[in-house]
């Protein structure tokens, strides 16, 4: 059994809702970024989100676009990044997911990207640019059933009944909906009409529901409970290691304390 | 439609940009076989942009170079100086169609840009055009002309602030506002259909060169060479021609500085395959995808990619290409405006640069037909430094002398 269906299970004897942290791989250094891994782990995650920095990361904001040329700069070349998640998935009870753009997967070869990521212990990838349209030349799907891995479809309030349809048909895992239309990045509100979004996204998944994209704070998690099964937060993390390097504080301290709230 | 180009082409956009794509391969669908489309697309064409642009016999380079007759397809003398105006009242007209409110484009060299907004001061559309912040400093005038014309110009920070991170952000804006917006995007590349309604747009160059050249030769031309950023230029004058085995194509990179990786935007020099910007095509890239960072002396030929047609037409061997250096392009540039009166965009100078070094080896009964894809009003401050022009930049500290006094002088309470 995928690690994720066990981990979701598991939410579900419990009746409560998942989180999802993100990270960018090799951010703010290669170091720093393994200990912030470890320490999203420990703080209570159920599932991490390990994103593989790009130079052209298209449905990225300013946060996490910035996080990636940091990284990059620092060295997180692919080599560097697969390095990192086999410390981390040694290490981490919970399943890792990575997060990339197709390039790097194609530039890497599709099918020795998924059999790497399946020996490094990889749960399930989730690739915001190649929609299923693209299977018969890329094969992408069919490796990722290959290697059981957990190819997440990324749908959002755009997609139409057809989309909906033709992406339920490929999901794995859980469907990660974008909560609004836009790019990565934190809002101090989530979109008004998120709530009439997920219950029609339920009529086509009968998989469960993770969201993302501008969640910052304990009050939006909780306005997901029932609504949804999983609560992605990505840019509000980094927004945080950057506020703590700008005060010169300990960001490590920061995110755990940050992590913790956001859950109790 | 056909979204695909051998291998390459295609339509890797995330999730929430396919309804708008598939919307407007739908409308384009329709419009493609509407008369009234295609009437009022012509009407604009020659009522407003000026067509058809002059196919002109180049006398003099021709009997200095002593080879090949060349003429010059001069797309310059098109409304907005250059041959963007065509793909973007195309579009404009798609956009009105679909309800849109908003344009919003990526510009390199400006020119795109201008024809985006003005085809949104005379539609009425609300309009932002992304350039990256390289190409502001190195543009400048073409940024004074689309805020005249009511466009919101936003200057790209992140990456290489050029022409790809240009793309890049306008893909987001178009992302975050995609119920009332069209990205009016600006060449023959991207994600599926704008590679192929491009083409289509420009494919009247080729037409009329066919027709133009007909009458002045009885015949067409042996050679055809445009100079090649994301193709829509060479496309636009090739397309008529790709089925007549006897017209070579030639397309013309941009050297750069020289062959070593970074120093060019030749991507047939070092790419390969690869996805980026929703289109699969050769890209220039790090061993990881990445994509490297290009130079070119001129911003319209600055990028990374280029067309997944033209790789394709590439590929099988109907288009061949050649690269030439930031030298040779000013070089060139000087040539044709001291011998022949046109003053050329230092992108279409690269064609041109070309064309020097082809028609000397050829008979004298070859022809060799060249786009001209714009004027070169634009690169005055590129030009001149590539010169070193002393009394363009006396000129220039003069006036940032005199404006600082106007300044002073202005009663401050007034100003606004
Ligand atoms: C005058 C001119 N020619 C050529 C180009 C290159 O684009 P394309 O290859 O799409 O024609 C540009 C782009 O900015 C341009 O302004």
């Amino acid at each position: 059994m995928n690690k994720i269906d066990q981990k979701i299970n598991g939410l579900k004897k419990c009746n409560r809702i998942g989180l999802m942290t993100h990270l960018v791989l090799g951010y703010p250094n290669p170091m720093d970024s393994l200990k912030l891994a470890k320490i999203l782990i420990d703080a209570g995650s159920d599932f991490v989100e390990l994103q593989i920095p790009f130079s052209d990361p298209i449905a990225d904001g300013p946060t996490i676009m910035h996080a990636s040329e940091v990284a990059l700069r620092n060295g997180a070349t692919v080599t560097k990044c697969l390095e990192l998640l086999q410390k981390i998935t040694v290490y981490s009870p919970i399943p890792v997911l990575v997060m990339c753009y197709y390039n790097t997967v194609f530039s890497f070869g599709v099918e020795e990207f998924c059999h790497r990521m399946k020996s490094l212990n990889i749960s399930g990838l989730i690739v915001p640019d190649i929609p299923v349209d693209e299977e018969k030349n890329e094969k992408f799907v069919h490796f990722c059933l290959k290697y059981d891995l957990y190819l997440i479809r990324v749908i959002s309030p755009a997609s139409s009944k057809q989309r909906l349809t033709l992406n339920a048909k490929r999901a794995k895992g859980f469907v990660y909906c974008i909560s609004r239309f836009g790019v990565t990045g934190t809002k101090s509100t989530l979109d008004p009409t998120l709530q009439n979004y997920l219950s029609n996204v339920k009529k086509y998944f009968s998989i469960p529901i993770a969201v993302g994209f501008g969640i910052s704070k304990k009050e939006h998690i909780d306005s997901l409970q029932n609504k949804a099964d999983i609560a992605i937060v990505g840019s509000a993390i980094i927004d945080q290691i950057e506020k703590s390097r700008n005060y010169r504080q300990n960001y490590l301290d920061t995110v755990k304390k940050f992590i913790i709230n956001i859950k109790h | 439609m056909k979204g695909r180009f051998g291998i390459y082409g295609g339509r890797y956009a995330p999730e929430m940009l396919i309804p708008a794509l598939e919307e407007l391969e739908e409308t384009y669908i329709h419009a493609k076989k509407d008369k009234r489309f295609q009437k009022e697309f012509l009407s604009l064409l020659y009522g407003f942009s000026g067509r058809p642009t002059p196919l002109t016999f180049a006398k003099n380079l021709t009997v200095m170079l002593g080879g090949a007759k060349i003429y010059f397809k001069n797309e310059g003398l098109n409304i907005t100086g250059a041959h963007k105006i065509t793909h973007c009242l195309g579009q404009a007209l798609l956009a009105k169609r679909m309800g849109k409110k908003r344009l919003i484009a990526e510009t390199g060299a400006g020119q795109h840009g201008v024809a985006t907004a003005t085809v949104s001061a005379k539609f009425g559309f609300e309009c932002t055009v992304y350039m990256g912040e390289v190409d502001v400093a190195r543009q400048r005038s073409n940024v004074f002309w689309m805020q005249q014309l009511g466009a919101k110009v936003i200057p790209v920070s992140f990456g290489s602030r050029t022409l790809k991170d240009a793309v890049n952000a306008a893909l987001k804006d178009w992302i975050t506002n995609v119920k009332d917006t069209h990205y009016l995007l600006g060449s023959t590349l991207g994600p599926h259909p704008f590679p192929t309604i491009n083409r289509d747009f420009q494919s009247i160059v080729g037409r009329e060169v066919a027709s133009q050249l007909n009458k002045m030769e009885g015949r067409d031309p042996d050679y055809i060479i445009a100079c090649v950023g994301g193709g829509s230029n060479a496309m636009g004058i090739f397309s008529h021609f790709i089925k007549k085995k006897g017209v070579a194509l030639i397309g013309v990179e941009a050297g750069g500085k020289g062959k070593r990786f970074g120093m060019h935007a030749a991507r047939f020099n070092g790419g390969r395959v690869g996805i980026i910007e929703g289109y699969k095509s050769i890209f220039l890239q790090d061993k990881d995808g990445n994509v490297a960072p290009t130079h070119s002396i001129s911003a319209g030929l600055d990028y990374p990619g280029i067309g997944p047609e033209v790789a394709y037409l590439k590929d099988k061997q109907r288009i061949t290409f050649v690269s030439v250096t930031d030298r040779e392009v000013v070089d060139a540039f000087r040539l044709l405006s001291r011998n022949e009166g046109i003053i050329p965009a230092l992108e279409s100078a690269h064609a041109v640069a070309h064309v020097i070094k082809l028609a000397p080896i050829l008979a004298k009964d070859k022809i060799i037909v060249v786009n001209i894809s714009g004027r070169g009003d634009k690169d005055i401050f590129t030009i001149a430094d590539a010169l070193k022009d002393k009394e363009w930049n006396e000129f220039l500290e003069n006036k940032v002398k005199e404006n600082k006094k106007h300044e002073q002088n202005r009663p401050k309470n007034k100003r606004t």
